[in-house]
């Protein structure tokens, strides 16, 4: 299986110290969560794998050359654009018209969002928004796709919907995935790998393969849970005692 | 909300009734055709007016006027507005600029404008200075407005720059354009017709305006503001018949 990876990854924003020695295996057609508390630098992390910031020190294996995918935690989508023309904006460099049409037709058939083509942002809900975002995503063609918390802004109904429909996704054109977030459930439901990251400056704390994932057993759910918990009180413990007791009163 | 345009069309033509009941009224009440002619005489002189044989190529030059100076300001604005955004420099450069002409009153610049200037272009001049400010502020709105997230996306997308302007920083621009176009447009008329008036050119609205004041012909005066009411009425057709054409606003 083909990796990709990030090794003793060292980032500072002037003294501030943001990523200590961070390792990370990404491997391919799988989808890895970093889970870590908000502020932790796992935005940081993504934006380094994805080029946009330089990192002081450490490897990048695997990316460079890389067509990759990204989906935000807004959606991003150009207002005055329909949805057929804020997927395409992202597709003109890589094909032509009549390949655009044939993309965006198939992808949109393949979710069965084929009445939305002609929609513009302002009449879409939040959460047919960041489906078009990640349908975006998918249709760019990529072996890569970076999600950085992309259904932090969704609410409880809408987040259930659009994680069926990334997933139902994945499933259809798999990818190798790495999709940043500080939701245990999210992690749970979507990661066949969880990586944990400590409080800033941010360390990886532990990797735990997700057998919930290919065997759905609660159990195995509820143990995994039980390891992220431990894992994450451990971080929340250093910096407010009060969440560790209230947590460990639970 | 069909009613409530139902409603908005209904005030508009009461208060049209109202601004004839007034005149009608105070006509009667001032009964001096010098200070406040009828609407008869002022009909009259209008009649007046359109039947002249210089009346088309008087509406022609000064639309003429009117819209090359307003061309000439749109791409001054858009080209500085451009480069503004793009260099800290320029940027600084334009700002005294911006402000001495926000400043320094009107009237002191048309001045130096009539002794500078031919009698032509005296008048696109003033239209100039006056508009210029406003559509450069707009590109410049319209350049900085973009969200920066979005360009994010583009270039982790790899989106080309060309694509980027053309998507984005350009419909950006148009459409803060769009929303001050009407508007600027009818500044830059009433400017032009004032240069015109105090410019003298030979076939003018402004200078048709001035003759009809030198004869203390007011009814002629009045018949000339129906004419320009006329000419505004017409640009922001055009301009709404445009910006539905290009479906500017079909997003909104």
């Amino acid at each position: 299986m083909k990796k990709y990876q990030v090794k003793d990854i060292i980032k500072h924003y002037n003294s501030l110290k943001v990523l200590e020695d961070v390792s990370i295996e990404f491997d391919e057609y799988k989808t890895t969560c970093i889970l870590g508390p908000s502020g932790c630098g796992k935005t940081t992390l993504l934006n380094i794998i994805a080029g946009i910031i330089d990192k002081d020190s450490g490897q990048i294996t695997g990316f460079k050359g890389k067509d990759m995918s990204f989906v935000f935690q807004e959606d991003r989508l150009i207002e005055w654009k329909n949805v057929k023309d804020n997927i395409s904006f992202v597709l003109k460099h890589k094909m032509d018209k009549s390949q655009i049409e044939t993309t965006i037709n198939r992808y949109l058939k393949l979710v069965n969002l084929e009445e939305y083509k002609y929609y513009y942002p302002k009449n879409l809900s939040g959460g047919m928004r960041q489906r078009i975002s990640i349908l975006r995503a998918f249709a760019h063609p990529s072996s890569i796709l970076i999600m950085d918390e992309p259904f932090k802004s969704l609410d409880i109904n809408s987040k259930q919907i659009v994680t069926e429909f990334f997933k139902k996704l994945m499933i259809m054109q798999n990818r190798t995935c790495i999709l940043v977030t500080h939701e245990i459930e999210e992690a749970l439901n979507l990661g066949d790998k969880i990586v944990i990251l400590s409080e800033r400056p941010a360390r990886v704390k532990k990797v735990i393969e997700n057998t919930f994932i290919s065997s759905k057993s609660k159990a195995d759910k509820i143990i995994i849970r039980r390891q992220i918990e431990n894992e994450l009180i451990g971080n929340l413990s250093k910096c407010n005692p009060s969440v560790l007791l209230q947590k460990s009163h639970r | 909300m069909k009613d409530y345009i139902l409603k908005d069309k209904k005030l508009s033509i009461l208060s049209k009734l109202i601004i004839i009941g007034m005149w009608i009224l105070l006509s009667k009440i001032i009964d001096n055709e010098v200070i406040f002619p009828t609407i008869k005489s002022t009909f009259i002189s209008l009649i007046d007016i359109v039947k002249n044989s210089d009346f088309l190529n008087i509406i022609i030059s000064s639309l003429l006027r009117s819209l090359i100076g307003f061309l000439i300001s749109l791409f001054l604005a858009i080209i500085t507005g451009i480069l503004s955004s793009v260099s800290k420099i320029i940027y600084n450069l334009m700002m005294p600029i911006l402000n001495f002409l926000s400043s320094v009153p009107t009237m002191a610049i048309i001045i130096l404008a009539l002794i500078w200037l031919d009698s032509e272009y005296a008048p696109m001049f003033i239209g100039f200075i006056m508009v210029f400010p406003i559509l450069y502020e707009t590109v410049l709105k319209g350049i900085l407005s973009v969200n920066s997230k979005i360009i994010t996306m583009a270039q982790l997308y790899n989106v080309g720059k060309i694509t980027v302007i053309k998507d984005i920083y350009i419909p950006s621009i148009l459409l803060n354009l769009s929303l001050v176009f009407t508007s600027s447009l009818g500044i830059n008329l009433k400017m032009v017709i004032a240069g015109e008036a105090l410019s003298q050119p030979r076939f003018a609205i402004g200078s048709s305006l001035q003759l009809q004041k030198m004869y203390l012909n007011t009814s002629g005066v009045f018949a000339w503001i129906i004419i320009i009411l006329l000419i505004s009425k017409i640009f922001k057709f055009i301009v709404e018949l445009i910006k539905r054409n290009l479906k500017i606003n079909r997003w909104k």
